[in-house]
């Protein structure tokens, strides 16, 4: 007994451990993630149909999914209405979590419980942020249409989510006010790490305190930021979740962006070969902006 | 002061930021009429448990939140165990692999649900798994455990190299080493990284709304979703059941804040 013990720990003691600790993690990982990641792409390129799903023999049709994908009339919609939904949530989270994070910054009783609080946004589900924002802004009965005529904003109700030409900046709305904390930590985390001692000497130096944030924040926040704009570019384009609950990507496709529309192909249509295609496209610009968060981590990590 | 006055201006935007949460919780008190009131009401005038009782009885949260339990336990536990060596190798072993491994893992994080549930869906029904609570863990693993690995790998990065080799010099073996000076130290890291885990695992949609059909092993994210995914006009009970479903998320947040906090920002930028 005592004999296996000390074998086992000399077995633990070898070399050869960290790979077989690393191993376990690393091939489940590759048969979840990277083996459907493969397979999406070979079944983009595939006659993917309701019959032949339970096999990996199928039709080759080439880019033809592709091809269908590009000529279809809502291509260029959903493009737009997906630019819009990332740029619109990555620069207005950023500013509004840039904002909170140097209000935050300034000494004053509460400030790191006031910070704290506001971060339980972030924690929400996705679904509960749905729902929520869903009713706030219900077109009849919905307060955000009653704070807006009481301002004297508006004369009739909006219906914000029943109307294909609100019904996008509604879930961009709601998904903005998801991602500001989250930006807003971040950028608090960063801000704490810059040395003090240079605004001291520019205060000296007479710079004011917008001269010392162009001057000085800005330049030496740079390696958070572009760590920061590529999460949340990734971070919005998973935001299928807030969609689906709140428009379904409705009306007629006016809220509809990739991750919707891929859903939609597969699991309404059942035109899995689309959707995989649709998947895939999405794919190369994620992992685009996942090279670059990789390195700007890497290279802040290594300075 | 002017310090006193930044806490109030604080309590102006933490109580604005904060306002939908709130009205989750008071619409879900209020009777019907006085939903509909115009203008609306801040505060119910006749607070009453109806809703709550309409969707313990007529809805059958009860099931949905035992599911979503069920699930995001056996997440979690899966999790973790297999995150441990992963994360302790990474943080430990530095060579070319390791960080080949690293970026796999970050790359990994990367890949949004909604383009991975396509592939996931045709593979588990190959496997036979459609429709078991198995296959939904499995695939809700497949975001959390990048996710643990690299948040863990900074937890034993932090605790030093040395403490463990004195106590192999004293005799005790790599396993026992990590049993009973690494792992009491990075009980904070576990603590901060199983309760997020949870929370990533218990707010999940994608993976349970495709791969289950069957209403009795869906979890609530899904009965919420049979609420307000269609035009459902009935916001008291659809704001009972939100505010049901995300109390112990509320609760869980409260009690770990700090850590939680101090945890992201470490995880997410080194």
């Amino acid at each position: 007994m005592n004999d296996h013990r000390r074998h086992l720990d000399r077995a633990l003691d070898s070399e050869a451990i960290w790979p077989l600790m690393v191993g376990f993690s690393a091939l489940y990982l590759a048969f979840f993630v990277g083996y459907p990641v493969i397979y999406n792409l070979m079944m983009s390129v595939q006659e993917v149909t309701l019959a032949n799903i339970g096999t990996v023999i199928r039709p080759f049709v080439g880019l033809d999914n592709y091809w269908k994908l590009i000529d279809d009339p809502l291509f260029p919609i959903v493009f737009q209405n997906t630019l819009f939904f990332v740029i619109g949530n990555v620069v207005l989270q950023f500013l509004g979590g840039l904002a909170l994070a140097l209000f935050f910054q300034q000494p004053f009783p509460g400030a790191s419980f006031f910070r704290g609080l506001i971060l339980a946004g972030w924690i929400l589900p996705p679904l509960v942020i749905g729902a929520v924002w869903k009713w706030l802004l219900a077109s009849d009965n919905g307060v955000i249409n009653y704070a807006l005529r009481g301002l004297g904003l508006v004369s009739g109700p909006i219906y914000w989510i029943s109307d294909p030409a609100t019904s996008l900046v509604g879930v961009t709305l709601a998904n903005i006010w998801f991602g500001v904390p989250f930006n807003m930590i971040l950028l608090a985390a960063g801000l704490a790490s810059l040395p003090q001692d240079m605004y001291e000497a520019a205060a000296l130096d007479g710079a004011g305190s917008i001269r010392r944030f162009f001057a000085l924040t800005l330049p030496m926040l740079r390696p958070t930021m572009y760590a920061l704009l590529a999460l949340s570019t990734i971070y919005t384009m998973r935001a299928f979740d807030l969609i689906w609950t709140m428009t379904h990507g409705g009306p007629v496709d006016s809220s509809n962006i990739f991750p919707v529309w891929s859903y939609h192909l597969s699991f309404e249509l059942f035109d899995f070969g689309g959707g995989a295609a649709v998947s895939t496209m999405m794919l190369v610009v994620v992992f685009l902006v996942a090279l670059i968060y990789v390195r700007s981590v890497r290279a802040e990590r290594l300075s | 002061m002017r310090r006193w006055l930044l806490t109030s201006i604080a309590t102006i935007i933490a109580g604005f930021y904060l306002f939908p949460v709130y009205w989750m919780y008071v619409s879900a008190l209020k009777v019907s009429d006085e939903l509909n009131a115009s203008p609306p009401t801040l505060i119910p005038h006749a607070p009453t448990l109806a809703a709550f009782r309409w969707i313990f009885e007529r809805e059958n949260i009860g099931q949905f939140m035992t599911n979503s339990v069920i699930q995001s336990a056996s997440v979690t536990a899966l999790t973790l165990v297999l995150a441990t060596g992963a994360a302790y190798s990474l943080a430990r072993k530095k060579s070319l692999w390791m960080d080949a491994v690293l970026v796999g893992v970050m790359l990994s994080q990367v890949l949004p649900p909604p383009l991975l549930v396509t592939p996931m869906f045709v593979i588990f029904r190959q496997l036979g798994l459609i429709n078991t609570q198995l296959a939904v863990i499995l695939a809700t693993t497949t975001k959390t455990l990048p996710f643990a690995i690299i948040m863990l790998r900074t937890t034993f990065a932090q605790v030093p190299v040395d403490l463990e080799d004195a106590a192999r010099v004293d005799g005790s073996s790599r396993t026992v080493a990590f049993l009973r000076v690494t792992l009491p130290l990075a009980r904070v890291g576990y603590i901060v990284v199983g309760a997020l885990v949870f929370l990533l695992a218990y707010g999940e949609f994608v993976y349970p709304v495709s791969l289950l059909n069957k209403k009795a092993l869906q979890p609530a994210t899904v009965g919420l979703y049979g609420f307000v995914g269609a035009d459902y006009s009935d916001w008291g009970n659809a704001m009972a059941f939100a505010a049901v479903f995300v109390t112990p998320v509320i609760i869980v947040f409260m009690l770990l804040q700090r850590r939680i906090v101090s945890g992201l920002t470490a995880g997410a930028l080194k």
